[in-house]
């Protein structure tokens, strides 16, 4: 039997693969997609609409297994779908913790929904400040690529005009709730800007999806499909079109090459057999999330390629970015005790963004270079935590409880940590995963500038508090670094083959036909989130692919 | 619902059929003490809850401590939220408590003899009152009952967990999340963006 060769291969079906397959499929390319782990079935793997008391763990996770979750997104409501299987490493004196999904949609299924795009502030930072490099694109040429992702995912927000974030085409926005409205007055006294998040939560029907219903608990994943992820998005009409064929639990090993050096498929794992597998391909797109691409390109070493391929520059793994995340600040709005509960808890996290306001008309002015946006929090909640807090016990203190209930406040810093050599991810020369696969390692600590934007915030954010006439509490810590699954920076794009993995449109300037498709080809991090980027990147990615195919 | 679109009637169905009732610790008290929606199928529920860690003496004084620590006043207490329950099942899971727990119990038990010469769950709710509030409140702590303040603090803490994620709890704070909204609930109160002239606290 002849061996069957795919058009594209494509690593991963996250926000950045499950965009090329989209458009890949779209344009007739014959596709498989390699996804590490199972099919999600919303019915049985979505419980976003179970009460606590509906699960035999309230939630908390049976302590056996509760240990071993990583971070707070893999819990009892997500159990079985957060990886735990593959092992990776830290060096030493480095902290990390790392969730994965390896399930078909990846983190899409779960993510956070802000869609803030990019603006030349972010592409053209080195320009104003001097540091490090700049995008090798402009706003202008992302523009309309922006433009067709909301139109396909539908994000709510409103026109802001705000000079570090490019408005663009949205839903209506979440109303305000009480807190915000509270939080908007007092924002107006310290000029910082409050504002409606920009959120890929249908706040209408979209593009056959039927509006968000507000339960509150979108992390948990929505069985209705009504904020984006691939699954519910791309991946049924890329199927329906008879072009994809979605391998799961094909853990990528590493990528095959050709007597040229050029890509011809990809060596898997399959995860139920344990035998590897090859499948061929024309062209390759990597799309396993920054960490894992950089990881399968180190861990691809052949004869033209002794150091992984795309390697050439010798960049591929480092420039790991991240974003600095942690709880800048509490308080309660006294003039919210004993008030009737109010439903604030609808969207599991941002009705509201309080977008970069530093360094904006002079990038200096601040001591620190760049800037971070904040995500206020609060009101009505699923769990009192607060009690913690309360003294005593008895009637005063369930009143007390219920007094507070609506009036928790907190802000949630996203900092971005700036490039770096001390931050990478390498192959750990004696770790292997249970499938004989080299491990990534991990090598990361926090820099001065995001630390200094951390000062800065808990100081905005107790000013904010006070001005709103809330109670400051304190300021809470600084989250373990990978908490944000915001990883940039180690396959970066740029001109010179020398010191970049890909070119402008993703293309690898060593293998012509390797393109990457996540957020590792970002050369650095902004104060935005990085799936909206990721989606309109890997989008022009597919189209230059298709385009190349053509030529 | 008669304006609603095709979609989210559609939608809603959907959400009737996975909405699931489960057989789990603090259920065997809910049939009496609180209503349930429309939408619930109308699962078997255990009677009873049989512990699985603690002795009946144990299993009592917990259920006494959490009623202690959220009473019933208007609504209802711990114990009809079968918090006792949810903490046995936990401590049953989780090896790292289960010291602690039966630990704190004697401990517990042998303050209570020697302030009132019977073990806690036979003294008077005054005096277990009293018992509690040294344990419980910074003026009345003394350092060398710092065992029995972490055992009370433990206690809370669960007693906490349990009651505000069973169905009473949820409906004592009025809980309005995992709910169905036709639109983004917004702040009802527009001419009071600071909220400085809301309606008298109701609590």
């Amino acid at each position: 039997m002849a061996k069957q060769i795919y058009d594209v291969i494509v690593i991963g079906t996250g926000a950045g693969g499950g965009m090329a397959i989209h458009a890949l499929c779209e344009a007739g390319a014959k596709v498989c997609a390699l996804n590490g782990s199972r099919r999600l079935d919303p019915r049985k793997d979505f419980r976003n609409h179970r009460q606590p008391y509906d699960m035999p763990f309230r939630g908390f996770g049976d302590p056996k297994k509760s240990k071993d979750y990583i971070g707070y997104m893999d819990n009892e409501y997500t159990e079985g779908i957060w990886e735990h299987e593959i092992a990776y490493t830290t060096a030493p004196g480095t902290v990390w913790t790392w969730r994965r999904c390896f399930a078909v949609g990846g983190k899409t299924n779960f993510w956070g929904r802000s869609s803030a795009r990019f603006g030349d502030i972010d592409f053209k930072a080195a320009s104003r400040d001097g540091y490090d490099v700049d995008w090798p694109v402009t706003y202008a040429e992302m523009a309309p690529y922006y433009s067709r992702v909301e139109r396909m995912i539908g994000v709510a927000s409103t026109v802001q005009n705000r000079p570090s974030n490019p408005d663009g085409e949205y839903l209506p926005p979440m109303n305000f709730r009480c807190i915000d409205r509270i939080l908007e007055s007092g924002s107006k006294k310290v000029g910082i800007p409050y504002l409606p998040d920009r959120i890929a939560q249908l706040t209408r029907n979209h593009a056959g999806h039927p509006a968000c219903h507000y339960c509150g608990n979108c992390t948990e994943g929505c069985d209705t499909g009504s904020f984006f992820s691939t699954p519910w998005f791309f991946l049924p009409a890329a199927e329906k079109s008879g072009n994809l064929e979605i391998r799961t639990n094909a853990l990528a090993k590493n990528i095959l090459t050709d007597e040229n050096g050029h890509a011809s498929g990809v060596a898997y794992v399959d995860r139920t057999t344990k035998q590897e597998v090859e499948v061929y391909g024309r062209a390759v797109v990597v799309a396993a999330s920054c960490v894992e691409s950089a990881r399968i390109l180190l861990n691809s070493k052949s004869r033209h390629w002794p150091g992984g391929i795309a390697n050439s520059s010798g960049q591929v793994g480092r420039n790991l970015c991240d974003h600095l995340y942690g709880t800048l600040a509490r308080g309660f709005f006294p003039q919210l005790l004993g008030q009737p509960s109010f439903p604030d808890n609808v969207s599991s996290s941002t009705v509201a963004w309080m977008p970069r306001w530093q360094n904006l008309e002079n990038p200096k002015q601040e001591k620190f270079i760049r800037g971070y946006s904040v995500y206020p929090d609060g009101g009505c909640s699923g769990f009192p935590y607060y009690a913690d807090r309360l003294e005593g016990f008895g009637r005063n203190f369930k009143r007390e409880i219920k007094r507070r209930y609506p009036t928790p406040v907190s802000f949630y810093i996203q900092a971005p940590t700036q490039r770096s050599d001390s931050n990478y991810v390498s192959i750990d020369p004696d770790v292997k995963d249970i499938f004989g696969i080299p491990a990534a390692r991990i090598t990361f600590e926090w820099g001065k500038n995001e630390l200094l934007m951390w000062e800065h915030g808990k100081q905005a954010c107790e000013d904010l508090l006070r001005a709103s006439g809330a109670e400051y509490i304190g300021a809470g810590e600084i989250d373990i670094p990978g908490t944000s699954l915001h990883e940039t920076g180690t396959c970066r794009m740029g001109n010179d083959p020398k010191h970049f993995v890909t070119n402008r449109f993703g293309q690898t300037h060593d293998v012509p036909n390797l393109y990457i498709c996540d957020a590792s080809v970002f050369p650095n991090c902004t104060d935005k989130t990085t799936t909206i980027s990721i989606l309109a990147f890997s989008l022009r990615t597919a189209e230059h692919l298709i385009e190349n195919r053509k030529a | 619902m008669a304006n609603q679109s095709p979609d989210r009637r559609e939608m809603l169905a959907m959400l009737a059929k996975v909405a699931v009732i489960g057989q789990f610790p603090g259920f065997s008290r809910w049939a009496c003490a609180g209503e349930h929606s429309h939408d619930q199928p109308s699962s078997p529920r255990p009677a009873t809850y049989q512990p699985l860690f603690f002795q009946p003496s144990e299993y009592k004084t917990i259920d006494q401590l959490t009623e202690l620590i959220i009473p019933k006043d208007d609504s209802p207490g711990a114990h009809d939220a079968g918090v006792v329950e949810f903490i046995d099942f936990m401590v049953a899971h989780d090896d790292e408590l289960q010291y602690p727990f039966r630990a704190g119990l004697a401990w517990l038990n042998a303050f209570a003899t020697e302030k009132y010469g019977a073990d806690f769950s036979g003294l008077t709710p005054q005096e277990q009152e009293i018992l509690l509030g040294k344990l419980a409140y910074r003026a009345q702590r003394s350092p060398v009952e710092v065992q029995g303040q972490e055992f009370f603090a433990l206690v809370r803490k669960y007693t906490v967990f349990g009651y505000y994620t069973s169905r009473i709890g949820l409906e004592e704070l009025d809980y309005p999340g995992l709910q169905i909204y036709s639109a983004s609930p917004e702040c009802p109160h527009k001419d009071d963006p600071e909220h400085k002239h809301l309606p008298a606290p109701r609590f």
